[in-house]
């Protein structure tokens, strides 16, 4: 039985007099894994934003853990759809980042070699961000948000910008990284397979801030994108947003 | 870090060769155009390159001993405008209310001629060489501030997000952000500091002063012994290509980064 970690209850919120999001409620379990997906503008990267601690609702509360979020946590990492990886900083100081700001140096060394290594970037260690393909550069911002250990990984549209390929590539690393550490994974995506591939619940977030709760089947299916029912499944899912977004 | 520092080094040397063929290149150039105006002119208040430089060579210690002067001047301002400057700059960026109250003010000041203030320097501070230093402050702290500013302004918002997921303090937001940002900013805000101090030279030594190439230039130019005046000019030039070649130096070390855009020292 897993437990509730997560919870948004009744939260509402608004940017220059326009809502975005109205008495949305939510609960997310430990060590799950869900898709968030919606409409453009229908406030997706918002409750990633207010889980992350960088908004405050108007009305209602966000807590962690049953602590009410007014700040970001340490044990919150955000992997941001531009990636924010400074171009001053190699690869290497990149990733090491997190552990110097939490003051925890002597971990640097293992932990970075180990993150280098498994994402396949011992070889760029000493490159700049700009000097990296976007694969690589996404490889970099993940290892980066990993290495903290977190117990909430956040992720928006974390492969939105990549070929088919490099994509598959870094949802296999997300899906394995986020069961190695049963670390709670909530990414917004609008692309059906990603969601599929990634999430072990799919939340869809209706324009009046509802949202739909969905159980994947395919999720622990392994090489999942062989077989013709993960087809069938995102064709379903399809037509089920389409449904839930009444178009 | 060994091999690092050595390929460092190496390709800085090999720029420094790279530079100075094409900095000859464009000195001879220069010599040239000049003896093109020489004797297209055909007056002696513009002598021949060739004259200027074998006057300078033959006096080079008189000349070096202005230059120095001059140039403890230039440094000692850009050291005290970089000191007040940039944490200004910075201020200004980071903190809206300093923004509102700041920008008004130095957008009122930046444009003024800051020559004209010559006299209230002298008045407050005498003479010597204080007033000659912060008339030269005077003159370019304005372009380090804003320079700063604007390198902080330009600093994508998702960059301080990241350091707020990492819930960093002000300390680690400036060493670990704000500070590498705006590097490249300060480096060029310096640059146009170095020309308009080098620039103002010739009013800031035109007065009480024994020692300084504007001094010399002027000196020159009073006792109308035109070759001499032209080495003076030779003299602020040839300060500026070190000066500047400095900088560039400087930069490739403080901001390596910056050579993947192969903006000065294309990586090779």
């Amino acid at each position: 039985m897993k437990k509730d970690f997560i919870n948004l209850d009744q939260v509402s919120l608004s940017f220059e007099r326009q809502q975005v999001l109205q008495d949305v409620n939510l609960t997310l379990e430990q060590g799950v894994s869900y898709a968030l997906i919606g409409k453009s503008g229908s406030g997706k990267t918002t409750i990633l934003n207010l889980i992350a601690g960088f908004l405050k609702p108007d009305k209602g509360t966000v807590s962690i853990n049953g602590v009410k979020v007014l700040k970001p946590r340490k044990e919150t990492a955000f992997l941001f759809q531009e990636l924010g990886l400074f171009p001053w900083q190699t690869v290497e100081e990149a990733v090491a980042m997190p552990l110097q700001l939490s003051g925890r140096k002597q971990e640097i060394d293992s932990g970075v070699e180990t993150l280098l290594r498994k994402l396949g970037l011992e070889k760029h260690r000493n490159k700049y961000p700009q000097e990296l393909s976007g694969g690589e550069q996404q490889r970099v911002a993940l290892a980066r948000t990993l290495i903290s250990e977190p117990d909430i990984i956040l992720m928006d549209e974390p492969t939105s910008a990549l070929d088919a390929t490099t994509k598959e590539e870094l949802q296999s690393l997300i899906r394995e990284e986020q069961q190695k550490r049963q670390a709670t994974l909530l990414f917004v995506t609008h692309d059906v397979e990603e969601a599929v591939i990634l999430g072990q619940n799919i939340l869809i977030l209706k324009e009046n801030g509802t949202i739909s709760q969905l159980e994947n089947p395919y999720y622990f299916t392994e090489q999942a994108r062989e077989q013709l029912g993960f087809y069938e499944e995102c064709i379903k899912l399809r037509q089920l947003i389409k449904v839930e977004n009444n178009i | 870090m060994k091999e690092s520092l050595q390929s460092t080094q190496s390709v800085i040397g090999r720029n420094i060769k790279k530079l100075a063929k094409g900095q000859l290149a464009g000195f001879i150039s220069f010599l040239i155009l000049w003896e093109v105006f020489h004797l297209l002119l055909n007056t002696h208040t513009v002598p021949s390159p060739m004259e200027t430089i074998v006057y300078l060579v033959t006096v080079p210690e008189k000349v070096l001993i202005h230059c120095c002067a001059s140039l403890l001047r230039v440094l000692a301002a850009i050291g005290v405008s970089l000191f007040i400057g940039v944490p200004l700059g910075i201020l200004i960026g980071v903190n809206e209310t300093c923004k509102n109250l700041l920008s008004p003010l130095l957008y009122f000041i930046y444009p003024m001629p800051k020559i004209a203030f010559l006299p209230i320097f002298m008045l407050l501070f005498g003479l010597g060489n204080t007033s000659k230093i912060i008339l030269m402050i005077w003159i370019i702290i304005f372009q380090i501030v804003l320079s700063v500013r604007d390198g902080v302004d330009q600093i994508s918002p998702v960059y301080f997000k990241v350091m707020s997921s990492y819930c960093a303090t002000a300390g680690q937001r400036f060493k670990f952000l704000i500070l590498p940002a705006i590097l490249p900013q300060i480096f060029s805000g310096l640059r146009i500091s170095i020309g308009i101090t080098l620039a103002s030279l010739f009013f800031a030594e035109n007065y009480a002063a024994a020692y300084g190439i504007g001094y010399y230039i002027l000196s020159a130019w009073s006792k109308m012994n035109y070759v001499e005046m032209f080495g003076g000019i030779l003299a602020i030039g040839l300060m500026g290509i070190l000066l500047f070649n400095l900088l560039d130096g400087l930069e490739y070390l403080c901001a390596p980064w910056q050579k993947g855009k192969g903006k000065r020292y294309p990586a090779n």
